[in-house]
């Protein structure tokens, strides 16, 4: 028999507990509660999402670390969790995104890629010889459809919308943090602003653009819209994009 | 992906083929695909690349589309101009122009044109010449600018000016004639449209419209339907029918708007 | 023989003034044999996109429920109606996958594409057997009197159409085209899709 915690139904990922429980899900959402904490904030004109990059080392190089990730041009993503195993989904979401690319000519709402992201998550909970994905993430994307929208996918492949939401070891200060400061008037930069108050509450050490990364994502403008595509490339604007160093900068210094 | 079948697995498809050879063997050849007869040029000048391209496609004698787009986008300082089967040239270079964007978002770099040559000629190479794509790859990266030519089978040459389709030889011959190294940008934009009016003129394949496209390390700027030597002018009268000219059996009307009468009945419901 | 003339048929687009039109006879024929007089190669994708496929009439049937399967998955996926260009792509990819064992068919789109202000524009297109898209501002043709119809409508159309005009020339067009086509005629069907309704007519047509 197998240990206290999870007992015989720890091991086996098929299987589930009399109490119902998918035991290694469990566990891989314990992993993803002591990952660094991440956040989304819906605004009225876009979504921030934001993480704390803390390397273990002050010798490790840190400009290397990248933990949001541009899956494409009007979807981002951050997680929570392990960073090998977001490296991964991070690599299948950029090729999903493509594979519907190459079949409508256009990039998939928020809304379809978290659904192909959750499924391949879901996937590992009942496959063989695989374990759950030890992350959570918040897909933060533009789309005519629905226009800005948050969502976050859980190990389990179960996915929610949100209007703000926090992951990682933080979560529960900081969401009820996001609960005391959030209305839905919200402008972006206010977003940010409150992003970064966010984190800072269960922020170990200094807060600087190196320990800091943000994406943003911006609804386009009524002319952009018109205009449709870019003439001669064939592609619509990009809504995503991940601040630099020097506006992450000027944002903690305001 | 294992997704919803929607999604069908990379690479081609071949479950009509015994349907189709079989009808090749009873003497019915396949039926002609849109070419891109055209003229596609490329030059380097001393900031930069110039590509040119006529805008016709043809399916054999038949001017199929008068103005097409020859000149794809590959990445933001990097074009691709197709010539030959006009679907292998449009697909070709959108799965190249999709790895090259994986590539990029991957390694976090701006794309080279040498790493998109390199995967356009190793699929084609790939595909033995079936794909009928003759290509002018042209850009500016991190290692300057960069001209190539690419065949179907797979080579490539890398030249200062280039020309490709039917109407190469023509567009060549102004190339040879009037190429000069470290041209200013007005030079080299009026030569590669002297080079493609060359093979708008002279090339049954090839006609309407140049396009252009200049790339330098800072800037791409789109010329779609630079030069239009060959409008179509105004009709000399109207060709409108009067209206009831044409008979019809059978009218059937169906309203796209939703119109609903809500009549009310009766009380509210209690939802206290 | 070309195998995109054993069963005929033919059918033509065109763009009118924040309308389109889409038509196409209605000849089944096993060569020189006339079949049916009732074959319609023009099929409603949403209620404003349409499709036309002339060519072999077993790939008409094929590629109809393909694309109708396809087009049910993105609807119930994405939780909306597809747009004309959005279905031309799927079209143009659908076919692309088959480069190498293509169906017989060149598949014409009419539609009305919603735009950012909530307005509908005007939009045609049509892909050659294995998928490459020819946008056009005007009109597009394919089917046994593809060439025939090219001529006719290249003198017949202008732009700016009102729905009702539109209609005279795209049936107009589509009458005298096929009447010089042997595989093409037996009668005829256009569609005018506005942005309040869509309208169908039967045309009188030669029956020999």
């Amino acid at each position: 028999m197998a240990s206290a915690d999870g007992g015989a139904y720890s091991y086996s990922l098929t299987v589930f507990s009399p109490s119902g429980k998918l035991v290694q899900i469990e566990h891989a959402l314990a992993a993803v509660s002591q990952g660094t904490t991440s956040l989304g904030i819906k605004a009225s004109n876009g979504i921030v999402i934001a993480t704390e990059k803390k390397s273990s080392s002050i010798l490790i190089d840190d400009s290397m670390i990248e933990k949001v990730a541009t899956i494409c041009p009007n979807i981002g993503i951050v997680y929570s969790g392990l960073g090998p195993d977001f490296r991964l989904l991070v690599a299948k979401a950029r090729k999903s995104a493509q594979a519907y690319w190459k079949i409508y000519n256009e990039y998939p709402p928020t809304k379809v890629l978290t659904q192909d992201i959750a499924t391949i998550m879901q996937q590992a909970t009942h496959s063989g010889g695989v374990r759950p994905y030890g992350v959570s993430l918040l897909v933060a994307g533009w789309d005519i459809n629905r226009g800005p929208s948050l969502y976050q996918v859980d190990p389990s492949g179960s996915y929610w919308a949100w209007k703000a939401s926090a992951i990682g070891k933080n979560m529960v200060n900081a969401k009820t943090f996001l609960e005391k400061r959030y209305n839905d008037d919200i402008s972006l930069e206010d977003a940010i602003h409150t992003a970064l108050l966010t984190l800072k509450e269960g922020f170990e050490g200094h807060m600087t653009e190196k320990t800091i990364e943000i994406g943003v994502v911006t609804v386009p403008s009524e002319a952009d819209l018109e205009a449709g595509k870019i003439e001669g490339t064939g592609r619509a604007k990009a809504t995503f994009r991940k601040l630099t160093e020097e506006e992450v900068r000027d944002y903690l210094a305001m | 992906m294992a997704a919803a079948s929607v999604y069908t697995p990379a690479g081609f498809d071949f479950s009509n083929e015994v349907r189709n050879s079989f009808l090749t063997e009873r003497g019915i050849p396949l039926p002609k695909a849109t070419s891109t007869g055209t003229t596609i040029v490329g030059c380097l000048f001393k900031d930069g690349i110039v590509l040119g391209a006529d805008t016709r496609a043809t399916e054999g004698p038949i001017v199929a589309d008068k103005n097409c787009e020859k000149i794809h986008y590959i990445s933001e300082s990097i074009r691709c101009c197709g010539a030959g089967t006009a679907a292998d040239t449009e697909f070709t270079t959108a799965l190249i122009s999709s790895n090259i964007e994986l590539h990029a978002l991957t390694t976090g770099r701006k794309p080279r044109v040498v790493t998109a040559m390199t995967m356009l000629k190793q699929m084609l190479f790939q595909y033995q010449g079936q794909i009928g794509a003759a290509l002018v790859l042209g850009g500016v990266d991190a290692t300057g600018p960069h001209l190539f030519t690419i065949h179907p089978h797979g080579s490539t040459d890398k030249l200062p000016y280039v020309t490709m389709g039917s109407g190469s030889l023509a567009a060549m011959a102004v190339f040879e004639n009037g190429w000069r190294p470290n041209m200013e940008r007005a030079e080299a934009l009026e030569l590669v449209t002297a080079a493609v009016s060359a093979g708008i003129f002279n090339d049954l394949g090839s006609g309407s419209n140049v396009d252009a496209c200049v790339i330098t390390a800072t800037h791409t700027e789109m010329l779609r339907n630079f030069v239009k030597p060959n409008e179509r002018v105004q009709k000399e009268r109207s060709y409108t029918f009067r209206r009831g000219t044409t008979k019809f059996k059978k009218e059937d009307i169906r309203s796209l708007v939703v119109s609903e009468d809500v009549i009310h009945t009766g009380e509210a419901m209690d939802t206290s | 023989m070309s195998i995109m003339q054993y069963n005929g048929g033919s059918v033509i687009a065109m763009v009118g003034k924040d309308c389109v039109a889409i038509a196409s006879d209605l000849r089944l024929g096993s060569q020189a044999m006339g079949i049916s007089s009732h074959f319609e190669k023009i099929f409603p994708m949403t209620d404003r996109v349409y499709v036309g496929l002339p060519g072999l009439a077993t790939d008409v049937t094929t590629l109809h429920h393909q694309f109708r399967y396809r087009l049910n998955m993105y609807t119930i996926k994405e939780e909306r109606e597809i747009e004309p260009e959005t279905f031309a792509h799927l079209v143009s990819s659908t076919l692309y996958e088959k480069r190498f064992g293509p169906y017989f068919i060149e598949p014409v789109i009419a539609g009305l594409q919603k735009t950012a202000s909530g307005d509908f524009k005007p939009y045609i297109a049509a892909t050659d057997l294995i998928g490459c898209l020819n946008f056009a501002k005007d009109f597009v043709v394919a089917g046994t009197a593809s060439d025939k119809l090219f001529g006719v409508a290249e003198g017949l159309w202008e732009p700016d159409l009102e729905p009702e005009d539109l209609f005279e020339t795209i049936a107009q067009t589509l009458l005298n085209a096929v009447d010089r086509d042997a595989y093409s005629g037996w009668g005829a069907v256009v569609y005018v899709l506005t942005k309040d309704k869509v309208i169908k007519r039967e045309l009188k047509g030669r029956m020999d």
